[in-house]
């Protein structure tokens, strides 16, 4: 089912939760709403859901205006943060409320709720524990029954509202993947609200970046880490570097570097910072051409990756570069050695664009 | 969009209209407007009617007599719940959930009864009445008497609003003070105390507009002697059966404001109260 | 081992409080508090309630039963009985749609509507009872319409029956609103989404979570229902037989000095609130056990 969101504003009080959002959902998909707490995506998604009714603006299903439709006739599966199970109905109840709660003539016979109940449970592979209650399940059993109780209804579409944040890093990687997997399965599309960027990098087919009540950017995974629209962007999906310079006629000059910048071309002389990702630096420990003169702080092994603080020689900066053990252990510095980096690839922010960044 | 005189509601939840219309006609049918009836009497009477009722001499006793016992019992009631409430939540002996339930038992015994049986007791010839008149003390038929009804009446109040802010209590804010050096009375008095106290006051003030209002457990213990034990509450039940409704509404009207002027200063200390804890759990 | 002993680092022990008695001594404070506390309650409430029971049976269980069974003490109770069957559901229901209202909505003036539903609590027995007269009484507001069409109120069933229902008015819903709105939305909302009806989401999820504090504030409701005399006194006739409930027949026969009656009679009231207390502290037990099973 295709989802649209056009021009949606909604408001708390003083506080603008989202103003003039606009999105489409294809069908079949699995995309992400990815931002920090209060960025507004939530809200977006109980928007979608009819949980929230929008200031102004309109939902479309299906090319059909749902914006006045009840929460209870728009046949969205939600699931809740907290996962919401009725505490004092068995895991069996919960997931048959859905059916049993539907008007006599639509109502399934009781041997067809029981059909369907216990294959729904036998797909989140929670099956042996029907007869237990919420109380009695673990975090990541309850999440799945929540999962197959939103999925009891047939909905047309399948909304998550960070569906993985109260669970333990373990657990929450397993059930990511098996999220993926159980989507790739049935093809329901899907929306799934979260803050954790690598969740969203790792799972969805494409990436709403949200902040401050609007949108930053759309597309896929790799398009928003590799060729970020924002600086919000730039930074929401990983570390980074910056480096203040002029950028002028395509070549950014960074302080002590030059890089090539040919989406800026026909730029006079502005002021410009380059976003760099601490994996994208060169090092080595003998000067070169472009390469800026900095100190080594410290090296902090991680894993299976070092990580390295200098100090830039000109100006005392701090830049942070990340390199495999291997790489390191060749370059053969100690803390309080000169060495020489050079960034690799950057993306290249003129002043302008750069107030529209959010801290 | 505006539903009426409401707001639209925050929730997608429905029954909002019907729920809101139901409570708020059962209000006013049942209460708001039955108290309105003893406000727009008492304006069928002139100013000076109104005053002479209410500043009557006899009246005036009344007022301090209620007045007095009142504050007394509820004064009484502080000090012995936060006992009690202590005893309770902190040491553990033999018959401790029956004595915890019986606490509640001026809230489920009917007022009468109450009042036969307490002066069965403190009469001069009762299990408690005895051996006090021998002392020289006199309670049946005394507004002492008064004040033993009403602080029977008021013993759980105290206890019920301290004994919840007792048991939240951390034990390492206790252990902190003592490892710190500080002796038993010292974490008491400097540390427990001030928590427990907006409780304190909370179960005083409902105690203190319990007993402003309390009849039943009264009139048979009291004297009901104009002047000396007679209070206000009978005063109304006297003029009722006399058919001077006017002048009985113009004292209720009196008793009514002062409910008011308690009932809100109880709901901003009980807004204090949880502010309070609220900021203390964090 | 000498290393360390000789380390400068080790830390000082503090200095040790020479009147920290050790844990074998008696413990004082917590026996003398505990003594005090019992004292101060028997005084107040064991002594009473147990001379409740003695007057009435000492002069024997014959009179006991003769006192009880007199059809005046009969008809009291039915009414007792009847005032409370109409006042306690009423309430409920009143309750529940009050609480429903408040802690599944935002709308403002709320803790107006909240302070109000507690007015009756504020106000004294006898003053409930005047407002009624003053409205249904023979010169209350309707008072001429009512005689005309030969309606008793006051001085009759239905008073009672209204006056007790004002005085136990705020029971239920004082227990259900904090209650509810500790338990939050979203069951209810996770219920809608699944497409279930307001009355559906209200019988099947929310009451179910409730169902221990409804039943704590129905027995409440009903103790209070049954033993009200202040209001009950004002618009009752006092007329024997008729229009007494069981606190009033009570009054009565102790004004009377048929005191071994009247205690006879305040015995069966005293037991409902025993009855009341043991029902009271099993929900309770039963609410706490629930409460920690859900808290794994």
């Amino acid at each position: 089912m295709t989802i649209q969101v056009l021009d949606v504003c909604k408001r708390f009080g003083t506080y603008d939760a989202l103003s003039g959002v606009n999105l489409e959902i294809k069908p079949g998909e699995l995309v992400a709403l990815l931002g920090p707490s209060g960025s507004g995506k939530t809200t977006l998604l109980r928007v979608i859901a009819g949980l929230e009714k929008p200031d102004s603006g309109r939902i479309l299903f299906n090319d059909e205006d749902t914006t006045e439709t009840r929460v209870q006739e728009r046949e969205v599966g939600f699931v809740f943060q907290h996962y919401a199970l009725f505490r004092h109905m068995s895991i069996f109840e919960n997931v048959a409320f859905g059916l049993r709660v539907r008007p006599r003539a639509l109502r399934p016979s009781e041997k067809e709720i029981n059909r369907r109940v216990h294959d729904l449970l036998k797909l989140v592979q929670i099956d042996w524990l029907s007869d237990r209650y919420p109380h009695q399940l673990s975090g990541g059993q309850r999440q799945r029954i929540a999962l197959a109780r939103a999925l009891a209804i047939e909905p047309k579409v399948l909304l998550l509202d960070e569906p993985f944040g109260a669970l333990d890093a373990k657990v929450r990687k397993e059930l990511r993947r098996w999220l993926r997997r159980l989507h790739d399965e049935i093809n329901l599309t899907s929306v799934f609200v979260t803050h954790d960027q690598e969740e969203a990098l790792e799972v969805a087919d494409r990436v709403v970046v949200v902040n401050n009540g609007k949108i930053e950017q759309v597309g896929t995974p790799d398009e928003v880490y590799d060729h970020p629209a924002t600086p919000f962007v730039y930074q929401f999906l990983g570390n980074v570097n910056l480096f203040e310079g002029r950028v002028h006629n395509g070549v950014a000059d960074v302080g002590g570097g030059r890089i090539l910048t040919p989406e800026h071309h026909g730029v006079a002389d502005t002021a410009a910072t380059a976003y760099v990702r601490p994996h994208d630096i060169d090092i080595a420990s003998a000067a070169g051409s472009d390469m800026v003169e900095a100190t080594l702080n410290h090296a902090t092994r991680i894993g299976s990756v070092v990580r390295l603080e200098l100090s830039r020689k000109d100006n005392g900066a701090l830049v942070e570069v990340e390199l495999s053990r291997e790489r390191f252990e060749h370059l053969n510095v100690i803390a309080g050695n000169l060495v020489y980096f050079k960034p690799r690839r950057a993306r290249v922010f003129l002043a302008a664009n750069q107030d529209s960044s959010a801290a | 969009m505006t539903t009426g005189i409401f707001t639209r509601p925050h929730s997608v939840l429905p029954g909002f209209n019907m729920a809101l219309g139901f409570t708020i006609f059962y209000l006013s049918l049942i209460v708001l407007i039955p108290l309105s009836a003893a406000f727009i009497k008492t304006f069928t009477l002139t100013w000076e009617a109104f005053w002479t009722t209410v500043t009557a001499p006899r009246v005036l006793a009344s007022y301090w007599l209620t007045l007095r016992t009142s504050l007394l019992a509820a004064l009484i009631n502080a000090v012995f719940g936060l006992l009690v409430a202590w005893v309770l939540v902190r040491y553990k002996f033999p018959g401790k959930r029956v004595i915890d339930a019986l606490v509640d038992l001026p809230f489920a015994l009917p007022t009468a009864v109450a009042g036969i049986a307490l002066t069965a007791v403190y009469a001069t010839n009762g299990w408690l009445g005895k051996p006090l008149a021998e002392m020289g003390v006199k309670v049946a038929f005394t507004p002492l008497g008064i004040l033993v009804a009403l602080t029977f009446i008021g013993l759980p109040f105290v206890v019920r609003t301290v004994q919840p802010v007792l048991e939240d209590l951390e034990k390492e804010m206790e252990e902190a003070a003592q490892s710190l050096g500080a002796s038993q009375w010292q974490t008491f008095q400097r540390v427990i105390f001030p928590t427990v106290l907006p409780a304190v006051v909370t179960g005083f003030t409902l105690a203190f507009a319990r007993a402003l209002g309390e009849y039943g457990s009264v009139i048979f213990i009291a004297g009901n002697m104009p002047m000396v034990s007679e209070i206000t509450p009978l005063i109304i039940i006297t003029k009722l059966e006399q058919y001077d409704y006017a002048g009985a509404t113009a004292v209720a009207v009196v008793m009514l404001v002062a409910s008011f002027l308690l009932l809100l200063a109880i709901n901003t200390l009980q807004w204090w109260s949880r502010k309070q804890r609220a900021q203390e759990s964090v | 081992m000498a290393g360390v002993l000789a380390s400068p680092n080790l830390p000082l022990h503090p200095p040790v409080r020479k009147s920290a008695p050790g844990r074998r001594a008696i413990p004082w404070v917590p026996i003398v508090l505990i003594t005090i506390a019992l004292l101060y309650l028997a005084l107040f409430l064991f002594v009473p309630l147990a001379a409740v029971f003695y007057e009435a049976l000492r002069k024997g269980a014959t009179v006991y039963w003769a006192a009880i069974s007199e059809p005046d003490a009969i008809s009291a109770i039915k009414l007792t009985f009847i005032a409370a069957l109409i006042a306690v559901p009423l309430n409920l229901v009143f309750g529940v749609a009050a609480a429903w209202a408040i802690a599944k909505f935002d709308f403002r003036g709320k803790s107006l509507l909240i302070t109000l539903i507690d007015l009756p609590f504020s106000v004294s027995p006898v003053i409930s009872g005047l407002i009624y007269v003053l409205i249904f009484g023979l010169q209350g507001w309707l008072g001429p319409w009512l005689s005309e069409h030969d309606v008793k109120i006051i001085f009759a069933v239905p008073g009672i029956v209204l006056a007790t229902i004002f005085v136990t008015f705020p029971f239920v819903a004082r227990e259900l609103i904090p209650l509810m709105q500790a338990q939050g939305r979203e069951e209810e909302e996770a219920a809608a989404v699944l497409g279930a009806s307001g009355w559906q989401t209200l019988w099947y999820v929310t009451l179910p979570n409730v169902k221990w504090g409804l039943l704590y504030g129905v027995i409440l409701c009903n103790a209070r229902a049954m033993g009200e005399f202040g209001a009950v006194s004002v618009v009752s006739g006092h007329i024997r037989g008729e229009t007494n409930t069981l606190p009033l027949h009570v009054e009565i026969l102790y004004n009377e000095y048929q005191f071994a009656a009247a205690f006879a009679c305040a015995s069966l009231l005293a037991l409902l609130a025993v009855i009341t207390l043991v029902i009271k502290t099993v929900v309770e037990i039963r609410y706490e056990q629930r409460e920690k099973e859900f808290r794994t």
